[in-house]
């Protein structure tokens, strides 16, 4: 019994797939399957929110169970991102595939799994549940990226991002072998254990421990692996664009952080002179720098924030090689982040959408030329959404930067170095995000030129309240979300 | 490691890597499936001489019935269109490759064979790679991942769905203008050749 509470999260995401899958055999009318999937979605990170505030310790499960998901405050703090991220996106999508014609019930199927996906990676404690969670996300993420079979650029980032995510796959699965062989063990405990006893095969063990690494950085996009995430982002229709930038982030980032602390905590492997903190702060430092400089010459939207996605990448790994040194806080910094980062960029992405009408989708920075004067209030969540990606007080997005960079800092040593850089990439980010503020107060839309027109949805305006209230919220009063990103840190290394 | 499995070992050694060599280096996409074949046969026989039987048979069913069949459907239906002709990477990419992948292969082989092979111990167990003991590991301790593989299974299904079904009114719209202006681009250019050809005349 106990088990089934435990994964109760996981086993409503189930039930409200198979239920959207039926609905929309049955019925024409595909409306009610955007409020469907998001009710189903925000009530699996709801159970998980009520069972992270009520504060008790997770309960026993079976061994069958326990071995392979995880039941710990962890998994329920990413079950609340991934809830809440995909929640986000599927009201995002009842507007904007209603209004570019382009509504089919799989869509929602898709992002219940994918999300259902997600929650398995984050809760994997054991290569086999990485792995498998791992592709049952990534398989509905690549058909949600070439949904839009007419349009020749969605199919295109569709096929290259299958073709990249296999490779990754293959390597991330390579290197899960090699580490078996080194330790004889897949659940990421027992790898730690070996490795801290002695046993393991060293050289094997970090051979393993790279490729693993380099799978992973696929999928979180750190340079240089981040080749597919521009084209990718910009094909795909813009919900399944946030989707891919909120919960497969997330997912990607909660196992990270299984892998690095619960396997490979050990002195060696998180020394700084091996292992995987130099490797990390070198993926850092190039993602932050090569995300930013890129971001500025873009002349779409869309390509934008996916670069401005590998920046913030970028961000959550110098947090993560801080770890290495100052475990606990480092951790629950990342955790926060990846919150504000969630809310934060369904705002940007939701108010892009918002701005789209009818066979005009808004793009560029030309297509948002003057809109902040024409409709004012529809501009809003896209300000406020720039600037809590660009991290300005008091929005969840400069608490995120502020936890992570004074989490580096506190490390010590070349850390410090790590975070004074992320000061000046977030600098860089400053100019493009402020572009957009600038393109729709104070240019003039191009004579002749269709203008952008503000769709009238109901659900992208839900989408956008919640997430605009969340990240403010999180900017004024961040005590609460950090305490329970806390407790889960320091489950995780007390475990 | 007895005579008969090294020569088995070298032998199907030899062709997998004749096989994946030469899949990667055909010009004629239906050679480069032949020889993919090649290769998973040679797999399937290296999996037997680590005596893990059931992955030998899947190997040879899944792989070599289904994917290589599935590969030469796909080449037949493309026909003669699927023949690269051209250049792939620049000698420099190409060196740059190679060596790459030299570098990664290299470490990676000799971590393997300095190893002290904590693995090679699990294969004293009698039951090593049998269908029993595979199925009673699948159903038993590992239940859970087991489980989980429904709902992978399932989600490809959808997305399958997802982009093969009938399109809508939007992307049939999108498609048309996106078929007109690859007929306008093609016309143009028609249009340019005629007119070089004349003025070369």
């Amino acid at each position: 019994m106990n088990a089934w509470i435990a994964i109760s999260p996981l086993l409503l995401l189930v039930g409200g797939g198979l239920l959207v899958m039926l609905v929309d055999a049955f019925t024409k009318e595909r409306n009610d399957l955007a409020t469907v999937t998001a009710a189903t979605l925000f009530l699996s990170a709801g159970v998980s929110l009520f069972a992270l505030l009520s504060g008790k310790d997770p309960v026993d499960v079976p061994e069958v169970f326990g071995a392979f998901l995880a039941t710990d405050r962890l998994g329920l703090f990413f079950d609340v991102a991934i809830g809440l991220g995909g929640g986000l996106s599927a009201l995002l999508a009842g507007g904007y595939l209603r209004e570019h014609g382009l509504e089919r019930g799989e869509f929602y199927v898709l992002v219940i799994f994918s999300a259902f996906g997600a929650m398995v990676l984050a809760r994997a404690t054991d290569m086999l549940t990485l792995f498998v969670g791992l592709e049952t996300m990534s398989l509905g993420v690549y058909a949600l990226a070439g949904f839009r079979r007419g349009s020749p650029r969605s199919i295109e980032g569709a096929l290259k991002y299958f073709l990249l995510g296999s490779f990754a796959a293959a390597i991330l699965l390579f290197g899960s072998a090699l580490i078996y062989a080194a330790t004889t063990h897949t659940d990421f405990a027992g790898i730690g254990a070996t490795v801290a006893a002695g046993d393991a095969d060293i050289k094997l063990l970090l051979m393993g421990l790279l490729l693993v690494l380099v799978g992973l950085a696929f999928k979180v996009s750190a340079v240089p692996f981040h080749m597919w995430t521009p084209d990718v982002y910009e094909g795909a229709p813009t919900p399944a664009t946030t989707f891919m930038s909120v919960v497969v982030k997330a997912a990607a980032f909660a196992v990270f952080v299984r892998v690095v602390i619960t396997a490979f905590g050990d002195d060696l492997s998180a020394s700084s002179a091996g292992g995987w903190p130099p490797i990390l702060a070198g993926l850092a430092v190039v993602t932050m720098v090569y995300g930013n400089l890129a971001a500025v010459g873009q002349t779409s939207i869309k390509r934008m924030l996916a670069y401005s996605s590998i920046a913030h990448a970028g961000y959550l790994l110098v947090g993560m090689a801080a770890a290495s040194v100052v475990g606990e806080k480092a951790i629950s910094a990342v955790l926060f982040y990846l919150m504000a980062y969630t809310v934060s960029n369904v705002l940007a992405f939701g108010s892009l959408i918002l701005m789209g009408s009818r066979g005009r989708e808004a793009v560029s920075f030309d297509d948002l030329a003057g809109v902040g004067r024409r409709h004012p209030l529809a501009a809003l969540p896209m300000v406020i959404g720039v600037l809590t990606l660009m991290g300005f007080p008091p929005t969840a997005g400069f608490f995120g930067k502020y936890y992570v960079f004074s989490a580096a800092v506190e490390a010590g040593g070349g850390f410090v170095w790590l975070a004074i850089l992320g000061v000046l990439a977030s600098a860089i980010g400053a100019f493009y995000y402020l572009r957009v503020i600038v393109a729709m107060f104070m240019k003039d839309p191009v004579p002749g030129e269709p203008v952008a027109v503000p769709m009238r949805s109901g659900s992208v305006t839900a989408a956008l309240v919640i997430s605009g209230l969340l990240v403010m919220d999180m900017g004024l009063m961040p005590g609460s979300m950090l305490d329970l990103a806390i407790a889960a840190a320091e489950q995780l290394f007390a475990g | 490691m007895g005579t008969a499995n090294f020569v088995l070992f070298g032998v199907c050694a030899f062709f997998a890597l004749a096989g994946a060599v030469t899949t990667v280096a055909a010009q004629r996409p239906l050679r480069a499936a032949v020889a993919l074949l090649v290769n998973i046969i040679s797999l399937a026989g290296l999996y037997l001489t680590l005596s893990a039987h059931l992955l030998a048979a899947i190997q040879l069913l899944v792989y070599a019935g289904a994917v290589v069949v599935l590969f030469i459907f796909v080449i037949m239906l493309i026909g003669p269109a699927a023949e690269v002709k051209g250049k792939g990477e620049g000698l420099p990419g190409r060196t740059l490759a190679i060596a790459i992948m030299t570098m990664v292969t290299g470490t990676i082989a000799f971590s393997l064979v300095d190893a002290a092979g904590n693995w090679l111990a699990l294969r004293s167990n009698p039951d090593f790679g049998t269908v029993e003991a595979l199925g009673a590991e699948l159903y038993s301790r590992a239940l859970v991942p087991f489980e989980i593989v429904s709902i992978t299974l399932l989600v490809a299904i959808v997305g399958a769905v997802a982009i093969a079904r009938h399109r809508t009114e939007g992307e049939i719209t999108e498609a048309k203008a996106v078929h007109a202006k690859a007929v306008e681009v093609r016309e143009e250019a028609k249009a340019e050749a005629e007119a070089a050809a004349k003025a070369t005349a």
